[in-house]
């Protein structure tokens, strides 16, 4: 078995050292009943390396990627142009096969790596500290959520309902068995109504969490939301889903979020359908020692010299157990380091040119729309939902889309069931070129 | 000019300044794709006002900025990794190869159904396998890591027990050498925990678990092998006795790899067990993550699985998203389906011929290793072990020497430290796990050194021990100043 360095001699050899005739005596106790018989498993007999490619490969034909269509679905998981260099680095055996970095003398690069991620997805979110990141966006808005009842040791969290369907399951899930309200405010028009979510503050309340822009892309002013945390003394909790946004319009920290949680994906991390992604969580300074999740600090050596550790250990679990800040107790390190190469690469410049492109790209498609297709009001960055006269007429639309190569949006039904069946959530990014949008209107035309 | 200003370390390393520090402005030189149009003026009144000051370095400075900070690193490609309880073994290349193939990275969770069949194909079949080699009926592949498997067995355990009527028992029983996340899932999850007394010889100890299942227990926690390398050879009756009492038994898997194709805790009576894939089938650890932790489970939890599901109808597999039963949704997508896929090719790799390899010569290996060193170094629980073997500093301490300067002694002579001081159930903890992907000529150079650390100890020789490491590129880390005042992000 080409993984196993060991001959049989290498076995005999060390297994006589310790007086042992053979394999099973390294597992007498183990209750005889339990031994499995070789072949009693069920599986597929073992494949060489070259019949793992063939597989694979025939499995990734079956699938249509975005080499060959143009996306045009988010809804949390965005087409950005990922640059050869991000694979790269993360393909180097010392990143990709390295453990978490508990021993921080041979660690170093794992750990500057993450100080950069933590200083750049802190400006980007315009927070003052992130953490070394959380699995992903869903799992990242509970442990907020949680969070916020830490710091304000109230529990009624107030959750609008146009944030992800998803980020919202979770979370949802997450609190049910926790005490404390969990409240959903319904909203209207593919928006977030502000005043809505303010009616719903009471004196028990430790956060609101809204999504900026939000689930339907839908960017808007929290202003008036601060100013009602503050009165309330709750915490405003902004959840995201394309962080590029952030190089262009207003980010959680200008819009005054004590948290700000989303996903990282769009940093230079593939689709991957559906992970592994990463989750991103920050906050303000002061809330530092009621964060989730690892968290890397600056420090000197014995020497002197500047050196990062993993710190703030005493709030996890392996110090803290049961009154741990979280059970989470890994990281996405290698997706911090492709977004870390990422963000390295674009500066802020590029980052800025995404932002806009992407912005770009929806505002043609949307200003060109024929009559019978309606698109959201109100500002939008680079999502939207397209409303259609029935059902029919959008799948007609999405049948001929598809003949064009193009993924023409998500069935909004699918992601949230209370929706009817006659809408579509559109992203468009920077991958989206003129062309495309031409195509994608043509498609329309079948519907008309 | 003086020495400082150059960056070569020694020979070929270098030091390398924080991208924030790289004086110059940088040359942009990437080009983008995209529409190089006007955004609309609704959204131009949204403008962020002070650019974020991400510096941006040209494409060779950040090739050279990044691979200059991975020479710092351990790894498992450059060095052994005798992580107890971390499973650290090589990672095959070729899963790296196929994980990339444009029709498994570049495709949305979102696309039609039809035009993913080929992914679901291979999750699918994944599932399959994971329950056949553990020994369980169903599966869901998509708690994101170990503790997240951890806090969805007990969603399912808690939904189970509900739908039993039973929704007062909330008491959560865990050996007292059980991994930090078990508690803290426990708590997450609304119950609270029991921690059970260890046996003299590490085990469970069934008169100490009799005493405390009465009418409230909800579950059993535990690993086994347990935390210190031992098999608990009383499973099928700890398993008997916990049912009896209306509970059930949560398996940590993170000890899989000492049964993989050998036994199956299914077979044992445990109810639900979650799999570390970046441990056991070998996905990457990427210094700290991703990792993947789908729980497998009998017919009792089946019902209580979260959603999403993968489901096979005939030749099609289509997600079920709701039920009534389930015990809701952990993440916001199918699971780390790059990792999944990954494990699948690992176990592809070995099939039925050759899987039960693994854990023969990962135990092996520790064995060998628990062997070589027992005379030296203090071994708290005699025996065979499974596929890490538990050490102490009990003999050197009498030399004023602890567990952490033979850790940082280690780094000075090519090694990875063990897992020190954990578990917490003997003092001056050293667990060291050398996997199967290990050759004996590795494994005697790391036990040499170990004999060496003993013998330096036994002559006195230990001033070197509480300086190490000196040859690292840091010397030791002054952790509590970086909790005290935590510097997080960087300011000039």
């Amino acid at each position: 078995m080409r993984f196993l360095p060991h001959t049989n001699r290498d076995r005999i050899s060390m297994l006589e050292s310790m007086n042992m005739d053979s394999m099973s005596d390294l597992f007498t106790d183990i209750p005889r009943e339990f031994h499995l018989e070789e072949g009693d498993l069920n599986l597929p007999d073992a494949l060489s390396e070259a019949g793992i490619v063939r597989k694979f490969t025939q499995a990734a034909e079956k699938n249509s990627h975005m080499g060959h269509h143009h996306c045009f679905l988010g809804g949390g998981t965005y087409d950005h142009f990922v640059p050869a260099v991000v694979d790269y680095v993360i393909s180097r055996g010392e990143f990709l096969t390295a453990y978490t970095p508990y021993q921080p003398e041979i660690s170093q690069g794992t750990l500057q790596t993450l100080f950069e991620f933590q200083t750049m997805i802190a400006r980007l979110t315009g927070m003052d500290v992130s953490n070394a990141s959380m699995y992903e966006a869903a799992t990242a808005t509970a442990e907020a959520a949680l969070m916020a009842r830490r710091i304000t040791r109230k529990s009624k969290v107030i959750m609008a309902a146009s944030v992800n369907p998803r980020y919202r399951a979770v979370t949802q899930n997450y609190l049910s068995r926790l005490p404390g309200e969990y409240v959903e405010v319904n909203m209207d028009g593919f928006a977030t109504n502000v005043d809505k979510l303010i009616a719903g503050i009471d004196e028990t309340t430790a956060c609101v969490i809204v999504q900026y822009p939000d689930f339907y892309g839908s960017v808007y002013d929290l202003a008036a939301l601060r100013a009602a945390c503050d009165t309330a003394k709750c915490l405003m909790v902004i959840a995201f889903s394309d962080p590029t946004a952030f190089a262009l319009i207003q980010s959680p920290g200008e819009c005054g979020a004590d948290i700000a949680v989303g996903s990282g994906q769009s940093l230079g991390i593939p689709m991957g359908f559906g992970g592994p992604h990463l989750g991103l969580l920050t906050c303000k300074q002061k809330y530092v020692r009621q964060m989730p999740g690892r968290v890397c600090g600056m420090t000197t050596d014995a020497d002197g010299k500047r050196g990062f550790v993993l710190t703030l250990a005493t709030r996890e679990q392996h110090i803290r157990r049961e009154k741990a800040t979280s059970n989470i107790c890994s990281n996405q390190g290698l997706m911090c380091t492709a977004a870390a190469t990422y963000m390295t690469l674009m500066g802020d410049e590029s980052l800025k040119t995404v932002a806009t492109r992407s912005a770009a790209a929806l505002h043609r498609l949307v200003s060109q729309l024929p009559k019978h297709v309606q698109a959201a009001q109100g500002a939008r960055f680079h999502e939207t939902v397209l409303s259609f006269e029935n059902q029919q007429k959008r799948d007609l639309f999405l049948l001929e889309a598809r003949k064009q190569d193009i993924f023409a949006g998500i069935p909004l039904e699918q992601l949230d069931d209370t929706m009817d069946a006659r809408h579509l959530l559109v992203a468009t990014t920077e991958m989206i070129e003129d062309a495309d949008i031409q195509k994608y209107l043509t498609a329309l035309e079948v519907i008309a | 000019m003086s020495q400082t200003s150059y960056s070569a370390v020694s020979g070929i390393q270098h030091e390398e300044a924080l991208l924030f520090e790289h004086a110059h402005e940088a040359a942009k030189s990437i080009s983008l794709p995209g529409v190089e149009g006007d955004i609309s003026p609704e959204l131009q009144a949204f403008s962020r006002q002070e650019a974020a000051q991400i510096p941006g370095l040209s494409e060779p400075e950040t090739v050279r900025h990044f691979v200059r900070m991975s020479q710092w690193n351990h790894s498992i490609e450059t060095g052994f990794y005798p992580l107890g309880s971390c499973t650290m073994k090589y990672n095959p290349r070729v899963n790296e190869q196929v994980v990339r193939l444009p029709g498994l990275a570049d495709i949305h969770p979102d696309q039609p159904i039809d035009s993913v069949q080929g992914v679901l194909e291979l999750l699918y079949e994944l599932q399959t396998w994971l329950c056949e080699l553990a020994g369980f009926s169903d599966i869901t592949l998509q708690p994101a890591a170990g503790a997240q498997g951890e806090i969805t067995g007990l969603m399912m355990i808690r939904a189970c027990l509900d739908a039993r009527g039973e929704q007062h028992r909330k008491k959560v029983l865990v050996p007292d050498s059980a991994h930090g996340t078990n508690p803290a899932s426990a708590a997450l999850c609304g119950m609270h925990c029991v921690a059970l007394k260890s046996r003299p010889d590490g085990r469970i100890d069934l008169d100490e678990l009799k005493k405390h299942l009465d009418g409230d227990v909800a579950a059993l926690m535990m690993t086994n092998p347990n935390t210190a390398g031992a098999f608990e050879s009383d499973i099928k009756e700890i398993c008997q006795l916990v049912h009896d009492a209306g509970g059930l038994v949560y398996g940590d898997g993170a000890n899989l790899n000492a049964l993989v194709g050998v036994a199956r805790p299914g077979d044992m009576g445990i109810d639900c067990l979650h799999i570390n894939v970046h441990k056991t089938f070998s996905t990457p650890h990427g210094g700290g993550g991703p990792g993947a932790g789908p729980v497998v489970v009998n017919e009792i939890l089946a019902p209580y699985l979260p959603v999403p599901r993968i489901v096979k109808e005939g030749d099609v597999y289509r997600i079920e998203t709701h039920d009534e039963q389930s015990c809701g949704t952990v993440l916001g997508s199918l699971g780390q389906v790059g990792v999944l896929l990954r494990a699948h090719a690992y176990i592809a790799a070995f099939g039925r011929n050759h899987l039960h390899k693994i854990a023969q010569d990962a135990v092996l290996n520790a064995n060998y290793v628990l062997h070589r060193l027992k005379g030296a170094y203090h071994v708290p629980f005699e025996g065979l072990c499974k596929h890490e073997c538990l050490l102490t500093d009990e003999y050197q301490n009498k030399h004023g020497v602890k567990t952490l300067d033979i850790a940082k002694q280690l780094i000075d002579l090519g090694f990875h430290p063990m897992t020190i001081y954990f578990p917490l159930i003997v003092h001056g903890a050293m667990l060291i796990e050398p996997t199967e992907t290990e050759s004996k000529t590795t494994l005697d150079s790391f036990c040499d050194a170990m004999l060496d650390i003993a013998a330096q100890c036994e002559a006195g020789d230990t001033q070197v021990l509480h300086d190490a490491p000196v040859k690292p590129f840091r010397r030791r880390l002054d952790e509590t100043q970086a909790a005290r005042k935590p510097v997080l992000v960087w300011q000039k």
